[in-house]
C-alpha cells in the first residue's frame, strides 16, 4: 500500500546497522523540516544543520585535500600524499596512468555540499580504495534555487577544467583517465555530463560510476508502490525533489529525470563511456535504475550492474556493512581495468 | 548474500570501524563522528528510539494527513546539530511537552575541548587565472624568500624580492594573486630593510577611519556585531538591569542595533549600561564620551534607560575590573571583537601571558555572556615561514572576498571603501610579517584554541543557534558575490569565503556560581536617562556616567568649569573603590 505516513521503523532497522539507521533517519527527519509544501526550501536551516569539514592539505591516513575555485564553482580535490604541500600544477601527479574521479555528491539536487562531512568521508574512501587516484568533488548549484540545467552545467565546467589540467595527466601527450561518478542526484548528473561530453566534444571518458542514481518518471513502478515509506524514503519526497529540480512546467518524463522515457535522447552511436551502476534493492526507485541500465544496453553501451538486494539508500555513507565493502571492490576493479 | 548482521532493536548491534578520518574521544562513536555527529556509543540505542518517537510525533502532529512541519522549522531555534541526542530531544520537546526525560540525565557535556575535527591546518582556496604561471611563480618566490629570511640568508631573500618586484610589473596587481602578493612583497621588504622595528604606524584616529571602511566594504565586522548582539540579547532575557562591557568601542557601531532590539523587547527594555573601552585621545578630544553621548541620544529616542562610561586604556591588560564598576544584580555581557588576540604572546615563551589575567578577571565578573569574535587564522606560530604561509593564504582569501563580494551601493563608494579596507588589512599583514616579540599585536589563533583557553579558564559554552545563523545568512544577501558562507561548527558560527572560514564567533558564560556581593563604590551613581535630559552635562558635577578613568588610575572629570586634571593617582582610587 502507498502508506507513506506509516512508520515502518522495524523493517528498516532489520537491514541496516544501528549507526547507519541513526544517520539516515536523522537526515530523513531533518529533511522533512526543510521541504515546504509550497515548493520552497529552508536553505538557512539546511546550511545550519549540515555538518561540514574543512579541506586539509595535511594528509590524514595518507590522503590530503584542498579546495579550488574555478570561476565561481568550488571543487575539492583529494589525492594520496605524504607531505603537507600542494601538488605542482604544471606537472603530472603520477607518471603512470591514474584515475581521476569526478564526483557529484547526492542530496536529491537540494541537499549537501562538497564539504559535507559524509561526502568528504566518502571521497577519501574512494581515493583509498582506488589509490593512486585523484577524486574531485564538485560543489554544484542546488535546487530549488538553481533548477535544471544548472547542476549539469557546473558538472560540465568541472569536467572541462579537469580535462585541461596538466597535473591530472600522466604525461603531456596522454589524455587524463577521467571517470564521472556520483550517488543519488550525483549519479544523475554524472550520466548527463557524460552524455554531453559524448555528444558535443572530443572528451573521451574512461567510465561512469553511478551509485543509486536518481531517475524517475511520470508513471508509478512496482518498486515505488511496494517500498513507499518503508526504507527511509517516500514517493512524496521524491516527487517534491523532482518538482524542485525540473523546469517549472515539466513533468517527470522530462529527459533529465527519465532519460529513456517518452522524451528520450538517443544515445546509440555516441561514444558514451562504460558504466558501472550500483542499485540498492530496497531503494524504492530501483525499477527506474534498472530501466536506465536496460536503456544503456539497448543503446549498445557497456554496462555492469551490481544489484544489492537488501541494501537501502545511503548504505555507502558509513563503511560498516558488506554492501559497502563489496561495492568499493567493484569500483576499484572497474576503475583499474578502465585506466589506460 | 544476506545483510550485514544486525539484531533487533535492543541487542547485538555491531558496527565495523574501518578507516575513521577523525580522532574522537574514546566513548564517542567513531563512524558518526566521521559524519559530523557526536554521539556516545552507549547512547546509540536510546538515540535510535528517540528518533523513532520523533518521527511519530512529527507525523501525528500534522494530523496524519497533510504533513506540515513549518512550526518546527521556522519557530523552533536549533542549537548545535552535532550533538544529535540533544537535537532530537529538543525537537521532541517542541512537539510533545509532556516528555519522559531526555536521553542523558546529566546536562550537556562540555565536549568543547574534544577534538572532533582535524585541525584545519591550511584550508586553501587557490585560484587559477590567466596569468596562471606568473601567479604560481609569485607564490613560490614568496615562500622561498620567507624561507631564506627564516634561515637568516638576507642576501638570497633580497634578490628574490627584487625578482618578485620585476614579476609584479608583468602581473596585474589590480586583483587576485598580484594584488595580495604586492602587499606581502612590501611587508617582506620592510622586514628585511627596516632599521628600527616597524611598529604599527598611524594614530588611533587613522585606525578608526580604516576600520570604518573595512566595516563598510565587507560583512566581517557586521557579522561580528550581529552575532554577538543576538547572543547578548538572548542572555539578557528576563533581566531588568544589564551592563555591556565593550573591549573596543571604536565608533560604537555595534550598539545602536542592540539598543533598538532591547527597546522592542516584549515586556519592555531593561536599563542598559554600556562601558566602552578605547585608547585615550591624544589631542584632548574625548572621543569615547562623544560616542557615548550619541548612543545616549539614540537610547533616549527609543525610550531605553541608558548610561555610558568610557574607560581609556591603551592596552586591555591595563584595565582593572574596578574601573568597570559592575554593580550587584546586573546582568553583565563582555564583548570582545578581535581584541583578545592582542593579549597573547609567543606560544613558546615561558610564563603567563596577559591573556591569562584578563580572562581571569572577566571570569570574576560572573558574566551572563561573553561574546568572542576572532580572526579564524593560525598567525601566532613562532616559526616565520609557517606564519608567513598561513598569512599569505588567509589574506589572499580575504582580499578575494573584498574584490568579488562587494556590498550593493554606488560603484564609486564601494571602490573607495574597498581600497581603504585593503589598507586596514595591510596593517595586519605588516604586523604579522614584520614584527616580533612584544611589537607583534596581530596574534590570531584558531577557534579551537580559543575554545580550549576559555574552557580552561572555567567558562561554559553558550551555543549560537539557528536564529543567529539565519540573521548572519540574511546579512550576506546585502553583499554581492555568492562566495560568502556562514557555517555552524559545534555551537559557534564562522563566516568565510568559499569554504574557508575567516572569522569565528563564539559565546561563553561564567554566571552559574554564587553571586559575590560587591560593595558599591561611594561615588558611583547610576544615572537614569530622565536626569540627563540635557546630554551636554558638562556643567553638572554629579554625573559620573561620563567620567573617564585613565588606565594609570588618575581620573579626569569632564567639567567645563575645571580644566582636566589628573588627580593624585592610585592611592586615592584605592580608597574610593576598595577593590
Amino acid at each position: 500500500m502507498a502508506g507513506s505516513e506509516e512508520i515502518n521503523a522495524n523493517e528498516s532497522k532489520m537491514v541496516v546497522p544501528l549507526t547507519t539507521w541513526i544517520l539516515i533517519s536523522n537526515f530523513k527527519l531533518a529533511y522533512n523540516l526543510l521541504r515546504r509544501p509550497d515548493g520552497t526550501f529552508d536553505r538557512h536551516l539546511a546550511e545550519f544543520l549540515d555538518r561540514r569539514v574543512p579541506a586539509n592539505s595535511t594528509p590524514i591516513n595518507g590522503i590530503a585535500s584542498f579546495d579550488i575555485l574555478i570561476s565561481s564553482l568550488l571543487l575539492r580535490l583529494y589525492f594520496p600524499s605524504d607531505t603537507p604541500t600542494l601538488p605542482d600544477f604544471s606537472n603530472p601527479l603520477f607518471r603512470h596512468p591514474f584515475p581521476v574521479i569526478l564526483f557529484f555528491h547526492g542530496g536529491s539536487f537540494a541537499h549537501s555540499s562538497a564539504n559535507s562531512a559524509i561526502y568528504d568521508s566518502l571521497c577519501r574512501r574512494l581515493v583509498h580504495h582506488c589509490s593512486p587516484a585523484v577524486v574531485i568533488s564538485v560543489n554544484y548549484r542546488r535546487s530549488p534555487e538553481h533548477r535544471y540545467p544548472c547542476a549539469y552545467d557546473d558538472g560540465w565546467t568541472a569536467l572541462q577544467w579537469a580535462y585541461n589540467q596538466a597535473f591530472l595527466r600522466n604525461s603531456p601527450n596522454s589524455n587524463p583517465n577521467i571517470f564521472l561518478s556520483g550517488d543519488s542526484s550525483g549519479g544523475n548528473i554524472a550520466h548527463h555530463v557524460a552524455l554531453r561530453a559524448a555528444a558535443t566534444s572530443n572528451i573521451i571518458l574512461s567510465g561512469n560510476i553511478l551509485l543509486n542514481p536518481m531517475f524517475g518518471g511520470q508513471c508509478r513502478t512496482p518498486s515505488e508502490l511496494k517500498l513507499d515509506g518503508k526504507f527511509f524514503v517516500t514517493l512524496k519526497d521524491r516527487d517534491w525533489y523532482w518538482k524542485a529540480f525540473l523546469p517549472i512546467e515539466a513533468d517527470r518524463d522530462h529527459p533529465a529525470c527519465n532519460p529513456f522515457g517518452p522524451n528520450s535522447v538517443p544515445i546509440s552511436g555516441l561514444p558514451f563511456p562504460k558504466s558501472l551502476v550500483i542499485v540498492a534493492g530496497l531503494d524504492l526507485t530501483h525499477d527506474w535504475q534498472l530501466r536506465y541500465v536496460h536503456g544503456l544496453k539497448e543503446g549498445g553501451h557497456d554496462v555492469k550492474l551490481v544489484f544489492r538486494e537488501s541494501a537501502t539508500i545511503g548504505f555507502y555513507l558509513l563503511p560498516n556493512n558488506d554492501h559497502c565493502h563489496v561495492v568499493m571492490d567493484e569500483i576499484r576493479n572497474f576503475v583499474s581495468s578502465n585506466c589506460h | 548474500m544476506g545483510p550485514y548482521p544486525c539484531g533487533s532493536a535492543a541487542v547485538g548491534w555491531e558496527g565495523v570501524r574501518s578507516e575513521v578520518q577523525c580522532t574522537a574521544a574514546p566513548d564517542i562513536d567513531g563512524l558518526l563522528a566521521g559524519a559530523g555527529y557526536r554521539v556516545r556509543s552507549s547512547d546509540l540505542c536510546q538515540v535510535a528510539q528517540r528518533l523513532e518517537r520523533l518521527e511519530s510525533a512529527m507525523v501525528y502532529s500534522s494530523g496524519g494527513g497533510h504533513v506540515d512541519y513549518d512550526h518546527l522549522a521556522s519557530d523552533a531555534v536549533h542549537y548545535n546539530p552535532s550533538d544529535l541526542a540533544s537535537w532530537v530531544d529538543s525537537m521532541l520537546s517542541e512537539l510533545t511537552p509532556a516528555d519522559p526525560g531526555p536521553v542523558r540525565q546529566a546536562p550537556a557535556p562540555d565536549g568543547w575541548v574534544d577534538q572532533i575535527y582535524p585541525q584545519p591546518q591550511r584550508a586553501v582556496a587557490a585560484r587559477m587565472e590567466e596569468e596562471e604561471d606568473s601567479g604560481i611563480r609569485l607564490v613560490h618566490l614568496l615562500m622561498s624568500s620567507a624561507e631564506a629570511i627564516q634561515r637568516g640568508d638576507a642576501a638570497l631573500s633580497g634578490s628574490l624580492i627584487d625578482e618578485m618586484r620585476l614579476l609584479l610589473t608583468r602581473v596585474n596587481t589590480g586583483f587576485g594573486i598580484g594584488k595580495v602578493a604586492g602587499y606581502f612583497v612590501d611587508a617582506l621588504t620592510r622586514r628585511l630593510y627596516s632599521v628600527s622595528s616597524p611598529a604599527a604606524s598611524g594614530s588611533p584616529a587613522e585606525y578608526e577611519i580604516l576600520y570604518h571602511h573595512f566595516y563598510e566594504a565587507s560583512p566581517y565586522l557586521k557579522f561580528a556585531h550581529f552575532t554577538a548582539n543576538q547572543a547578548i540579547l538572548e542572555a539578557f532575557d528576563g533581566h531588568d538591569r544589564v551592563h555591556v562591557i565593550d573591549f573596543s568601542l571604536m565608533h560604537g557601531l555595534q550598539w545602536p542595533a542592540l539598543i533598538q532590539a532591547l527597546a522592542l523587547r516584549p515586556g519592555g527594555p531593561p536599563s542598559l549600561r554600556l562601558t566602552g573601552i578605547g585608547p585615550p585621545s591624544p589631542d584632548g578630544r574625548d572621543s569615547l564620551r562623544e560616542i557615548g553621548l550619541r548612543l545616549a541620544e539614540l537610547a533616549r529616542s527609543v525610550r531605553v534607560r541608558f548610561a555610558f562610561r568610557g574607560v581609556a586604556a591603551n592596552r586591555l591588560d591595563d584595565v582593572r575590573p574596578w574601573m568597570l564598576q559592575v554593580a550587584p544584580g546586573e546582568a553583565v555581557a563582555v564583548n570582545s571583537v578581535m581584541q583578545l588576540h592582542r593579549l597573547l604572546t609567543d606560544p613558546d615563551s615561558p610564563g603567563p601571558a596577559p591573556i591569562d589575567s584578563v580572562l581571569s578577571w572577566i571570569h570574576g565578573l560572573r558574566p551572563k555572556i561573553v561574546t568572542v569574535v576572532e580572526q579564524e587564522a593560525d598567525h601566532n606560530k613562532p616559526g616565520f615561514l609557517d606564519r608567513f604561509t598561513e598569512a599569505l593564504f588567509y589574506y589572499s582569501t580575504m582580499f578575494d572576498s573584498l574584490e568579488a563580494g562587494r556590498a550593493n551601493g554606488s560603484a564609486a563608494q564601494q571602490q573607495q571603501a574597498t581600497a581603504v579596507a585593503e589598507v586596514y588589512l595591510q596593517r595586519e599583514i605588516r604586523d604579522i610579517v614584520c614584527c616580533e616579540g612584544p611589537n607583534r599585536a596581530e596574534r590570531h589563533e584558531l577557534l579551537v584554541r580559543w575554545r580550549a583557553r576559555m574552557g580552561q579558564t572555567g567558562f561554559k559554552p553558550v551555543h549560537l543557534g539557528s536564529n543567529a545563523f539565519k540573521q548572519a545568512s540574511m546579512l550576506l544577501t546585502l553583499f554581492s558575490g555568492e562566495g560568502y558562507c556562514v557555517e555552524e561548527v559545534d555551537g559557534c558560527l564562522t563566516l568565510g569565503w568559499h569554504s574557508r572560514p575567516l572569522i569565528a564567533a563564539s559565546a561563553w558564560r561564567a554566571d552559574d556560581l554564587e553571586d559575590n556581593a560587591r560593595p558599591v563604590p561611594d561615588n558611583f551613581i547610576f544615572s537614569s536617562i530622565s536626569s540627563t535630559s540635557n546630554t551636554n552635562d558638562s556643567n553638572n558635577n554629579n554625573h559620573n556616567n561620563n567620567d573617564i578613568i585613565n588606565s594609570n588610575g588618575s581620573m579626569l572629570r569632564r567639567n567645563s568649569n575645571n580644566n582636566s586634571r589628573s588627580s593624585d593617582s592610585s592611592s586615592q582610587q584605592e580608597s574610593i573603590h576598595g577593590m
